[in-house]
């Protein structure tokens, strides 16, 4: 009897036992799926840096709501583009790619000297869409060594904004402004601050976009096709820079210090003109008190031979770094960006930003009758003078060339004749980058 | 309610034993479970307490760090030359002032880029208000609006300092940060430029954010009360009196940390006084929150729950287990005594019960072999006491018999007196000699003639005695002088009042009993004196034997049991009917 009582016993203290250490297991179970849960989480909250929020940003959050895959994040963060390249140079140089972002929105102008400096830093997104969808000058510089890197957005085609009242009130119809060369804008502008007081154009004198955009003109740039530095007899390059110490000199030009400085010159209704990529047009549209007092008229050329009335400015493309969710990330843009036609319809009404991307140019978005424009096609335009801009391969030293001219054109300006400026830029240039 | 009383009465000893068990399993299992989680939470606090001090001491040092940096680009601003030349000529074609923006840009760029002050944005704005801005995205400035704000007034106002300024209105464009700015002077203490650091709320939180965690919050307090910045976004812009007076407290009193109420909860605060921001950098910590985190309170308890559980389910059975025995034990002892003293009691449960039961049993065994050994003494020592009586004639009798004799003699009543004597004799003769316990009926009928005759001789023949006795009953047995006590209580009681009556004996068999009737005609007697059968014994005047009518019945109970004994049945004034109910005997004992 009391031997039964012990066997009874000592099942119940077993029966104890493991009661206690399975409660305690699945305490540790629980935890585990908690930490699970935080890394598959953690995996698909993306980000993406671009700048301006009129036209790039929008546009990014325009793709964001056309793509519905389960459990994508994307955080779209603004940064001055300035900032973009100092944190991206930091970032990639250190190689450590810690709080780089998923997508970075680069200009195409810049795009070669990230891609041949950090080979290895960006995802080649290739696979994700096709290439032959977009036009072929986006492609050379968003690809490297046989691999394509970015996917090309915008058309960077340039335009000649301006504002009808004031061009009316100076004398000058539409016609007057259609084709004409840079020196006809230096004679509007001079009339035009005559009659009505107003600078022609806003600039920064930190930036140098706007011989950019006349030298693309006739197809030159700071370097030959060879990638040798050509700024001595760059003739296109002595024209412009005439061109800009006349604005200058003669005060037609409103200067800024900054990009919103830049954006408030034309939307406080400061100068009468814009010249710059399409891109700028999200901007002007956002003041809404000036709709219908805008036209876009075609880039002015340099009067040389061969000359175009387009040029392009500023155009960017998307990039993915080979981080962490770059497969989520080269997929949202190939989705939308890489191959959604509607898509493009919407971004061109929604935002006004004119694509790259061939398919799209077919829907009827690209008719679209702009009210803020005097009801001009100004999507179509751009888009027929995307079709003119003179192919030119921008290397990978633009922005440093220019930062040397950017002193020169100090002195150029004080005096210095042009020739010894361009010299002396050539040689700061080559002992720069040779 | 009754039937629950009954249960719990009968239960007794379990409930007791089980009630003091639970609340001790109970008792012990709560105290630890609450001191262990005290415990830890205690010790949890005091190193998260030690953490966060570094954590604090960090902070402080990236602040402090921001602070450093802004002062030296302020240094190298003021003596920048350059840009003091730049900002103090005046700039009238767009040519001048196309040199002057790009120097000034180029200066800045250069001051800011070998400073980079942890994503701080660097302005500087000419008296003209010309704004160069080092990034726009941080802190789109309008010339005009800065140019007359407050913000300017407040540096015009500073001598030298650099002056730390929250700011979130139209300046800011509603953008909460931290604007550092400092008024560019000539020794001649004339203004040339103002010089900005601003530092949004947001990048400002980048600098402890990753410390923070759910109930562990920063704050950042004005010493106006103001929080402006906290990684709890609801809370910037509130003031708070209240924890501007506990962050203050760090100051005067050396502390760690302490306790506080503040927002309607209970939080452990930190705090230091960061001067040169001129702010207080708060550490609040949700104790509940952050120890819920680590320490799994309900984990401990459900444990402890189940051990509970299980413990008292354990007791709950072994308890029962030998309770239940002991109930049962306790439930047949208590009926025992009523019913059932001969039966033995059931050996069951656990051991000590067994034994009990044991232990009882032979107890229950010898007790009963000691009553029994009493009560045959104590028969024997009646049967000794009897036997004494009736081997003795009442000396009395012998006298007065004799005397009676001496006077028929005198009076010459020869026949009389022989047949006395001759009766006399035969009566001693049977008493004295016959040492039997029993005789048969025929001799003790022969002893009552002789009694009878020898009373008829002395008292004369006015009571009849007649004898009806059955012949088959002669050969029969009884105990010796049974009948004789009845018939000399109706001679000598029964006739008092009437003077004349008659005696009749009768004997005869009934299927298994032999029964004896004494019937006399006399006065009879009251209710009282039948109970109290005592009441004729009391008679001083012993006549033969002594032995009285009780000590008859108790006899014949003592010799044969319940079944037999004595009946008297009497009627006043009619007469008495003794009835002796015997077992019938054929031989002598």
């Amino acid at each position: 009897m009391s031997k039964h009582i012990t066997n009874k016993f000592w099942l119940l203290m077993i029966a104890l036992v493991t009661a206690t250490v399975l409660a305690a297991c699945g305490g540790d179970d629980s935890e585990g799926d908690a930490e699970g849960g935080d890394d598959a989480s953690g995996t698909s909250q993306l980000t993406a840096w671009a700048w301006d929020p009129n036209f790039n940003i929008a546009a990014l959050e325009l793709a964001k709501e056309n793509y519905d895959a389960e459990g994508f994040e994307l955080e779209v963060i603004e940064n001055a583009q300035d900032d973009i390249v100092q944190k991206l140079n930091t970032g990639l140089s250190s190689g450590t790619m810690k709080g780089m972002p998923n997508i970075v929105l680069i200009e195409d102008q810049r795009a070669q000297s990230f891609l041949q400096s950090y080979p290895d830093a960006f995802y080649p997104i290739g696979d994700y869409f096709n290439t032959e969808d977009f036009a072929s000058y986006k492609i050379a510089p968003t690809s490297f060594d046989g691999e394509q890197y970015g996917l090309p957005f915008d058309t960077g085609a340039t335009g000649f904004f301006y504002r009808t009242d004031y061009l009316e009130e100076a004398g000058y119809t539409e016609e007057d402004l259609t084709n004409i060369t840079w020196a006809d804008f230096v004679t509007i502008a001079k009339d035009v601050k005559e009659k009505t007081g107003h600078p022609m154009l806003a600039l920064d004198p930190n930036d140098l976009g706007i011989l950019r955009v006349m030298m693309q003109t006739t197809g030159t740039w700071y370097t030959n096709e060879d990638g040798e530095i050509n700024l001595v007899d760059n003739e296109p390059l002595k024209l412009a820079l005439t061109h800009y110490k006349e604005l200058m000199s003669n005060d037609l030009v409103q200067l800024v210090s900054d990009w919103s400085q830049y954006l408030a010159a034309f939307n406080s209704g400061d100068v009468a003109s814009v010249p710059a990529g399409n891109w700028i047009a999200a901007s002007v549209e956002a003041e809404e008190s000036q709709s219908g007092n805008w036209k876009v008229a075609p880039t002015p050329r340099l009067d040389m031979e061969g000359a175009k009335n387009a040029s392009n400015q500023g155009g960017s493309s998307w990039y993915v770094l080979n981080i962490d969710g770059k497969e989520a990330a080269a997929e949202f843009l190939g989705q939308t960006f890489g191959s959604n036609a509607d898509f493009y319809q919407s971004l061109v009404e929604d935002v006004g930003a004119l694509g790259t991307y061939t398919p799209a140019s077919e829907g009827d978005a690209y008719q679209f009758e702009n009210e803020f424009f005097n009801n001009q096609q100004v999507v179509y335009d751009f888009s027929q003078w995307m079709e003119e801009i003179p192919q030119v391969d921008y290397g990978m030293n633009t922005y440093g060339i220019e930062d040397i001219l950017a002193a020169e054109i100090q002195q150029y300006l004080n005096g210095k004749s042009l020739e010894d400026v361009l010299a002396d830029a050539q040689a700061q240039a080559e002992n720069q980058f040779k | 309610m009754k039937r629950m009383l009954k249960i719990i009465h009968s239960n007794n000893l379990f409930i007791k034993i089980f009630l003091v068990m639970v609340i001790s399993i109970i008792a012990v299992s709560l105290s630890i479970t609450y001191s262990s989680i005290q415990m830890s939470s205690n010790l949890f606090m005091d190193t998260f307490s030690i953490t966060n001090s570094k954590i604090m001491n960090q902070i402080t040092e990236r602040i402090d760090n921001f602070t450093e940096s802004t002062v030296s680009a302020s240094l190298e601003v003021e003596t920048n030359g350059v840009m003091k030349q730049a900002l103090l000529e005046n700039h009238p074609t767009t040519v001048d002032e196309s040199n002057f923006y790009y120097e000034m840009k180029y200066e800045m760029d250069r001051i800011y880029a070998e400073v980079d002050p942890n994503d701080a944005n660097m302005v500087i704005m000419s008296n003209n208000q010309h704004v160069f801005n080092m990034n726009y995205i941080k802190w789109p400035v309008d010339g005009n609006k800065l140019a007359n704000s407050d913000l300017i007034k407040r540096v015009k106002e500073s001598s030298n300092d650099i002056v730390y300024q929250f700011e979130n209105s139209e300046v800011t464009n509603g953008v909460p940060m931290i604007v550092a700015s400092k008024a560019l002077r000539l020794k001649s203490d004339y203004i040339y430029g103002y010089l900005f650091f601003s530092l949004t709320e947001r990048d400002l939180r980048k600098f402890y954010e990753s410390y923070t965690s759910a109930g562990n919050n920063v704050m950042l307090i004005t010493p106006g009360g103001k929080i402006i910045s906290s990684n709890l976004k609801e809370r910037i812009g509130d003031t708070s009196e209240k924890l501007l007076n506990y962050a203050k407290s760090f100051e005067d009193e050396d502390l760690e940390y302490r306790q506080v109420n503040v927002f309607d909860h209970d939080y452990t605060i930190l705090s230091q006084y960061l001067p040169s921001l001129d702010v207080y950098l708060v550490n609040l910590i949700d104790q509940r929150v952050v120890a819920d985190n680590v320490i799994d309170t309900s984990d401990i308890i459900l444990i402890s729950v189940a051990i509970v559980g299980i413990a008292v389910l354990v007791a709950f059975l072994i308890l029962r287990r030998m309770t239940v025995s002991i109930s049962q034990l306790v439930n047949q002892i208590s009926d025992m005594g009523r019913y059932q003293f001969n039966k033995p009691l059931k050996v069951t449960g656990g051991y000590e019960t067994q034994k009990i039961a044991e232990a009882f049993n032979y107890m229950l065994n010898e007790l009963q072999d000691y009553v029994q050994l009493l009560m045959n003494t104590q028969e024997k020592q009646r049967k000794a006491e009897l036997e004494a009586l009736q081997h003795q004639i009442n000396p009395h009798f012998i006298y007065n018999t004799l005397a009676s004799i001496k006077f028929m003699i005198k009076q010459e009543k020869q026949e009389i007196a022989e047949n006395t004597m001759d009766s006399f004799i035969a009566l001693i003769q049977n008493s004295l000699s016959n040492v039997d316990e029993t005789v048969s009926v025929e001799q003790e009928l022969e002893n009552l003639k002789n009694y009878v005759q020898i009373n008829q001789a002395r008292y004369g023949d006015r009571i009849k005695v007649n004898y009806l006795i059955s012949p088959d009953c002669l050969d029969l047995y009884l105990p010796k002088l049974v009948l004789q006590p009845f018939i000399e209580n109706a001679f000598f009681h029964a006739f008092t009042k009437k003077k004349n009556g008659f005696i009749q004996i009768l004997i005869a068999r009934r299927e298994n009993q032999l029964v004896c009737e004494i019937v006399d005609n006399g006065d009879g007697m009251g209710e009282e004196q039948i109970d109290n059968k005592t009441v004729k014994t009391k008679q001083k005047r012993k006549l033969f034997s002594g032995i009285g009518v009780k000590n008859v019945h108790e006899r014949i109970q003592l010799l044969y049991g319940k079944d037999y004994g004595v009946e008297i049945e009497s009627e006043l004034a009619k007469g008495t009917k003794v009835i002796i109910v015997l077992p019938v005997n054929e031989h002598p004992e």
